[in-house]
């Protein structure tokens, strides 16, 4: 389903070049949950970046089935985003101004085709994580799982076929961490393709494929052996 | 405060540069504003102020109700003889009168005019005024004395040890010609006074002009003294008993109250009190200048509020540090106050130093000498800083203060004071809008009153009119010589003598006309007898009828056998006052009765003399080919006015040296009479302009930091799909909501305020609602290229960068 091609990305600030990609190529197939490690600074948030197209390589090509989303304008790059992918964070990211069900719905907002369900895939969303008792709560009066769980319901209301999670267990502890994996397991079970970024070795295991990073490069990328 | 505190703050500002500019800016604008327009209220409203005792001395007004009338109302004046009577009536009462008189100061045989009065020789008693040198009761006390301002003693002598000096005068009163004794040397009189002489002499004790004692007449300002407000009142109260006693002679033996009254007002109130049915356009202007400069001052105070509420929000990490590393509350309060009370009084500083700046510009642009009085805007302004700079750091210290050092941390928003402060922030800026709007508005219809005043058609053909005031003193062979002499002008086609001419000068007479079959005296006409020539001159229009003519010897009123109808040429307002369907109807009609009977031979349309907040007045005129007293000219020439001036001139020092030249062209005489409102409108929309831009930095403030505030989330949005225009219709969106509803509340502010104003000419434009449309497109449009460059910033900034942003 996608397909990296000599993926580069530098910053350029006052004269010093930072090199955070350097030369990726890789390949991921639909329904697939990849695992992505390295140290930090290594590239991973930025890898994951350039495959949510929130940041844009210098260099390369992005390939999404048969289309290149390189050649995409940003209007174009927004409608991929709001009908293809889902994004969990490691801090939430959540609108405090708005409700948890609010936030929610976020996730459709953008989307152009909706039709008249937007509530009831809210509710389906916010069953899906168990957050609907607190719908009507504002993030802050949430505790850190709980506000995961909403916003990885917020990734999911909209039924992406990507699921983009950017170390989403590093703030949570253990119990809350494992809840959080099994739901992305679950959204892998049925049918989502899912990248995660995460230091946990014992989370990395549950996905099928482990990536590993370091400066920049794809060191070693590897199916789980079962 | 420590030097640590200092730092930082400097840190904070360096770093935010422009938003220091702006915030600290825009204060210091609306400082300067409120300065300046309070420096104006202060000199409007401290008119006779320095005077010595000024709170116990009285101004006669005579109050007037004639049945149709067009001079009702009080005015500040009174019958010459009135003191004398009152007097007798109430003996040991203080007071004086002064009588205004040009005076010609006679040098190598030319006339220079100066600004004189008579007064009586209890003057002192009542007006204690600075003297320099000499001795101003005594020289009073002489009828061959005169006391001269500072300016004329340095003008004529060189000196102001003039004492003993002698001047060769003519008084306009009697235009005899003599020698005067400089008895004094009395201070120049300030800005702020109504009392403009420079020359004074003795009002002789006996008078013997028939006007003097004739209830009815008016010819000086009466002052009387009182020692407290109470006796002022109570003499008050005696008035009209008084009038009633005394006015019977020429009032009528049925209460003469019912067409004459008497009251005292104070005479520091005297300046601000309009006379007669005139509209209070000063004290009008006064108010909305004040207004202006307090709203002014006020939306600078909120935008600065707003913005360091703002700001302070995005320093929650500084003081989750703070607190982390162990300050405690009152420390961090205390702080923040102290950086606010520091800021605006930077601000303070800043906008004194513009209202300085900008004085001489206001004064050229008003012809006001305004300074500022250090030793009370000093102390407000510290006040100031202490009352802006404490509410602008109270909330967010205690806000941020208060705020848990955790949650600062994990938050798509930076904190900004939460659902209630954003609330409370869109408040103000509805409120700012709603006043700038207001303000737009206000500009606009000003404006478009002010253009209309002077493009309107007064009736006449304003340009190339050249009136003569000096005419009036000029001697019968001297009119002669005049107009034969400025006949042979080249560049003079027409010339006229009138007791009354563009701008207003001459006398003021009206009269009853009685309609024939109609009971009652009739509508109330004013008179103005001119001589040939006038409506050719002036350029009127004819409606119906013709206009006098010489080969009508019956138009002359002095040629009028008795018991034959005046011809009467009367205006537009006239016929229709007299009863007339159409100016066609008017004529050939008779009208009045007795020896005020009139033949109308003509209608003419209506011509404006005076300003455009006075009524046009029903008006009749009779004609004479005599005009020989108390006549002015007016000429119509052709070509520049300067060649036409100077020729007008040579030809009167030619034949009346003596008689100082007073002339101007009528368009000069009206915009004069239209130039307070000028004024008012010039400072008006200057005031407004900076209020709106001050409203303007206070959107730009809170959009910037808003959208500082919110990158993050627009990050998060954008991963939700949202394209660029998504997220500028967001961000603009959600700031024009409060532009929106300030429109709602501006206009019906607006459209009174200016519809009481308006009210106050005869001619006002219609309150058009292109007028509010205009000012909230406008209001609008601003607004949302303020905050849209903004948003579209924030809006294409590539996501992921955003995501690390906070
Ligand atoms: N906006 C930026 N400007 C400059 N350098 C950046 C920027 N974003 C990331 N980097 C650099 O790129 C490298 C990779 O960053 P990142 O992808 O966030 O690493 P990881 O997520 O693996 O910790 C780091 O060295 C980081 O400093
Ligand atoms: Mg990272």
């Amino acid at each position: 389903m996608i397909k990296l091609e000599h993926i580069r990305r530098s910053y350029v600030s006052e004269d010093i070049e930072t090199t955070a990609l350097a030369d990726i190529n890789l390949e991921i197939a639909a329904g697939e949950f990849v695992a992505i490690m390295g140290p930090s600074g290594c590239g991973k948030s930025t890898l994951l970046n350039t495959l949510g197209t929130v940041d844009r390589p210098t260099g390369g090509h992005y390939w999404f089935h048969d289309s290149d989303l390189m050649t995409l304008n940003e209007a174009g790059l927004a409608q991929f985003r709001a009908e293809t992918l889902g994004f969990v964070f490691q801090s939430f990211n959540l609108i405090d101004e708005l409700t948890i069900e609010e936030n929610i719905e976020l996730g459709l907002v953008y989307r152009k085709a909706n039709g008249g369900n937007r509530r009831k895939r809210v509710v389906e969303a916010m069953d899906r994580v168990g957050i609907s008792h607190r719908a009507r709560h504002y993030p802050n009066q949430l505790s850190g799982g709980q506000q995961q769980r909403a916003a990885i319901a917020r990734a999911i209301v909209g039924d992406p076929r990507m699921i983009l999670a950017d170390e989403p267990t590093g703030n949570l502890d253990t119990e809350n961490g494992l809840q959080v994996m099994d739901i992305l397991a679950s959204l892998n079970a049925d049918g989502a393709t899912v990248v995660m970024v995460t230091h946990s070795p014992s989370h990395a295991d549950m996905a099928q494929r482990r990536i590993d990073m370091l400066d920049g490069r794809v060191v070693a990328s590897a199916a789980r052996a079962i | 405060m420590n030097t640590f505190s200092l730092l930082r703050l400097y840190r904070s500002l360096t770093r935010h540069k422009l938003y220091s500019v702006l915030n600290i800016g825009s204060l210091a604008v609306g400082i300067a504003v409120f300065l300046v327009l309070g420096l104006y209220v202060r000199f409007e409203t401290s008119f006779e102020k320095w005077l010595p005792d000024h709170d116990k001395i009285y101004l006669v007004q005579t109050i007037w109700h004639i049945e149709d009338s067009p001079f009702n109302g009080a005015f500040p004046n009174t019958m010459g003889g009135l003191l004398e009577q009152i007097r007798e009536d109430f003996p040991g009462t203080v007071g004086t009168r002064i009588m205004p008189t040009p005076i010609n100061v006679i040098r190598n045989g030319v006339g220079i005019e100066e600004q004189g009065a008579q007064v009586d020789p209890e003057f002192f008693d009542v007006f204690a005024l600075p003297m320099v040198a000499g001795n101003g009761p005594a020289t009073l006390n002489s009828p061959s004395g005169v006391l001269i301002d500072q300016d004329t003693a340095e003008k004529y002598f060189g000196t102001l040890d003039a004492v003993g000096q002698t001047l060769t005068l003519t008084t306009g009163v009697d235009g005899k010609t003599g020698t005067y004794t400089v008895g004094g040397v009395f201070q120049n009189l300030p800005e702020n006074t109504d009392l403009n002489f420079k020359v004074l002499g003795q009002l002789p004790a006996v008078q013997t002009a028939p006007w003097w004692y004739r209830w009815g007449s008016t010819s000086l300002f009466t002052y009387l003294r009182f020692p407290t407000p109470a006796a002022a009142q109570a003499f008050n109260a005696k008035l009209d008993g008084f009038v009633n006693r005394r006015g019977m002679k020429d009032l009528g033996p049925e209460t003469p109250t019912k067409w004459q009254q008497l009251a005292v007002l104070p005479i520091t109130a005297a300046h601000l009190t309009p006379a007669g049915g005139q509209a209070a356009s000063l004290s009008q202007s006064v108010i909305a200048m004040g207004v202006v400069g307090v709203i002014a001052l006020l939306i600078a105070m909120v935008n600065y509020i707003n913005l360091a509420t703002a700001r302070a929000g995005l320093r929650a990490r500084e003081v989750a540090m703070s607190k982390v590393l162990g300050a405690n509350r009152n420390v961090l309060i205390r702080q923040f106050i102290g950086e606010a009370v520091l800021l605006v009084a930077l601000a303070a500083l800043v906008g004194l130093s513009l209202a300085e700046l900008a004085l001489p510009w206001i004064n050229a642009a008003t012809e006001m000498s305004l300074a500022i009085p250090y030793a009370l805007a000093v102390p407000a302004l510290a006040v100031l800083a202490l009352v802006v700079g404490i509410a602008a750091g109270f909330y967010p210290a205690v806000l941020l203060a208060r705020y848990p050092a955790a949650s600062v941390l994990a938050s798509a928003r930076a904190p900004g004071g939460g659902r209630a402060g954003a609330r409370v922030r869109e408040l103000l800026v509805m409120f700012q809008f709603a006043l700038a709007i207001s303000f737009m508005v206000g500009t606009l219809v000003l404006a478009a009153q002010t253009a209309h005043v002077r493009s309107a058609d007064v009736g006449f053909k304003r340009d190339g009119l050249i009136v003569v005031r000096s005419m009036t003193q000029a001697e019968p062979e001297q009119i002669q010589a005049l107009t034969a002499g400025w006949r042979a002008l080249p560049m003079i086609h027409s010339l006229t003598l009138a007791d009354n001419s563009a701008g207003g000068s001459g006398t003021n007479n009206a009269n009853s006309i009685e309609i024939p079959g109609q009971p009652g005296p009739g509508p109330s006409l004013q008179q103005i007898v001119v001589g040939p020539d006038f409506f050719r001159t002036y350029g009127a229009r004819l409606l119906a009828g013709r206009e006098f003519d010489l080969a009508h010897g019956a138009d002359d009123f002095a040629n009028r056998k008795d018991g034959v109808p005046v011809s009467i040429v009367i205006n537009r307002m006239g016929a229709s006052a007299l009863g007339f369907a159409s100016p066609e109807a008017a004529v050939g009609k008779t009208v009045g009765k007795g020896n005020r009977t009139f033949t109308i031979i003509g209608v003419i349309d209506n011509m404006r003399f005076l300003s455009p907040r006075d009524a046009t007045t029903a008006t009749y005129y009779s004609f004479t080919a005599r005009m020989d007293e108390y006549a002015t000219a007016t000429l119509r020439y052709s070509g520049d006015l300067r060649t036409a001036m100077d020729a007008v001139k040579g030809t009167w020092l030619q034949v009346a040296p003596q008689v100082p030249f007073d002339a101007s062209s009528a368009d000069q005489r009206l915009a004069e009479l239209y130039k307070s409102d000028e004024q008012a409108t010039r400072l008006f929309t200057i005031g407004a302009v900076l209020a709106v831009l001050i409203g303007c930095v206070g959107l730009w403030g809170l959009a910037s930091f808003n959208t500082v505030r919110r990158v993050k989330e627009i990050g998060i949005r954008k991963t939700l799909g949202a394209s660029t225009r998504d997220i500028v219709l967001l961000l603009v969106g959600q700031f024009l909501r409060p532009v929106v509803i300030a429109n709602l509340i501006a206009w019906p502010l607006a459209w009174v305020a200016l519809r009481n104003w308006l009210a106050g000419f005869s001619d006002p434009v219609v309150l058009s609602p292109l007028y509010f449309v205009a000012a909230s497109v406008l209001a609008l449009l601003i607004a949302a290229l303020t905050v849209s460059v903004q948003s579209l910033r924030a809006a294409r900034a590539i996501p992921a960068w955003a995501l690390r942003h906070d």
